[in-house]
């Protein structure tokens, strides 16, 4: 008997696997054409400066 | 292999590409532009849109002014509903970017609730964590935390700070190992083609017999329309955050890996579109 150590049948699950495949078309969907927009919330980035 | 971790993360960073624009009766001194935007969609409309706020009123007269509320196909939109839910609920299936109509005149009293300050929503978003741990640990866990880990949880949505919101929320997400779930599942169904505004009630994430419950279990419990054609015929789609999960799917995983900051499962049911 083989024995897979990367894939569980829980992890094969049908209703998993299509979740992840909906995301992934999701974002392409809502996304890919709009990168362009602005963010609602800005991240800001933090620049810690001071003396060596 | 994607990790169900990852989902978090997808989950967390969906966006809405919005186009805002103004109320054609809103009085201006010049033309609005419109305003573009991507969305959270797991944030609220107030809590995001000091941007749109501002563009607009930068082209009206000071006495016009009063407080902002959106609107789309006529349909005032509820700031106190997640984005993401919003969306799912009125606006899927239609061309994007979705187009959201801002006012400042003729608050819709019936329909909104106001909303004069960020406190107004962290309140609202902390009652929705509070309700949601009396559910799933007996406000255990949400009593057991200190006020400053609240916070946490506050400032990680505001500022869209996934670890912070996470390191935190993860506490929110145990359960004991014997129990093989949460005591009762937080979810909420809305359905746009009805008056009634959403349908919560006690749903165990475990059969008595031991046996998970799916998504499926908890429709025909508590939403049997949802599910069960009249003519054979799917009639509906059952969305979160975008997606249609398989009826087969555990409550348990989706509760963990689908809720929103707020910490519920929120379910929208809506027409299916015919081609």
């Amino acid at each position: 008997q083989s024995l897979s150590l990367s894939i569980t049948p829980a992890q094969t699950a049908a209703w998993r696997k299509q979740i992840f495949q909906q995301l992934s078309e999701r974002t392409k969907r809502e996304l890919e054409n709009f990168r362009h927009y602005e963010q609602a919330i800005e991240q800001s980035v933090w620049v810690k400066t001071g003396a060596l | 292999m994607t990790d169900d971790k990852d989902v978090l993360r997808d989950v967390w960073f969906g966006r809405i590409p919005t186009c805002f624009t103004l109320y054609q009766d809103e009085i201006t001194e010049r033309e609005a532009e419109p305003y573009y935007l991507l969305l959270p969609r797991i944030s609220y409309l107030t809590l995001v849109t000091d941007k749109v706020k501002k563009h607009f009123q930068k082209v009206m007269r000071q006495e016009e002014v009063s407080e902002i509320w959106f609107e789309y196909e006529g349909t005032p939109l509820k700031w106190h509903y997640p984005i993401g839910l919003l969306f799912d609920l009125h606006a899927s299936n239609t061309a994007l970017p979705w187009s959201i109509t801002v006012h400042f005149k003729n608050f819709p009293e019936k329909d909104l609730l106001h909303c004069h300050s960020k406190d107004v929503i962290e309140a609202h978003f902390m009652a929705c964590i509070k309700e949601a741990d009396a559910l799933k640990h007996k406000s255990q866990v949400i009593n057991e935390m200190q006020k400053k880990d609240h916070k946490q949880l506050w400032m990680g949505l505001q500022n869209d700070k996934f670890e912070q919101f996470w390191a935190i929320n993860r506490k929110l997400m145990e359960y004991p190992a014997e129990d093989n779930g949460f005591r009762y599942i937080p979810f909420r169904i809305y359905q746009a083609t009805t008056e009634r505004p959403f349908i919560q009630k006690l749903f165990r994430p475990i059969a008595s017999g031991g046996q998970l419950h799916t998504l499926g279990d908890l429709l025909k419990d508590v939403c049997p329309s949802a599910i069960t054609p009249e003519d054979g015929e799917q009639k509906t789609q059952v969305m979160i955050h975008g997606i249609e999960p398989m009826l087969e799917t555990p409550i348990q995983w989706l509760s963990e890996h689908m809720s929103y900051p707020d910490n519920f499962l929120h379910i929208s049911i809506i027409p299916r579109p015919t081609d």
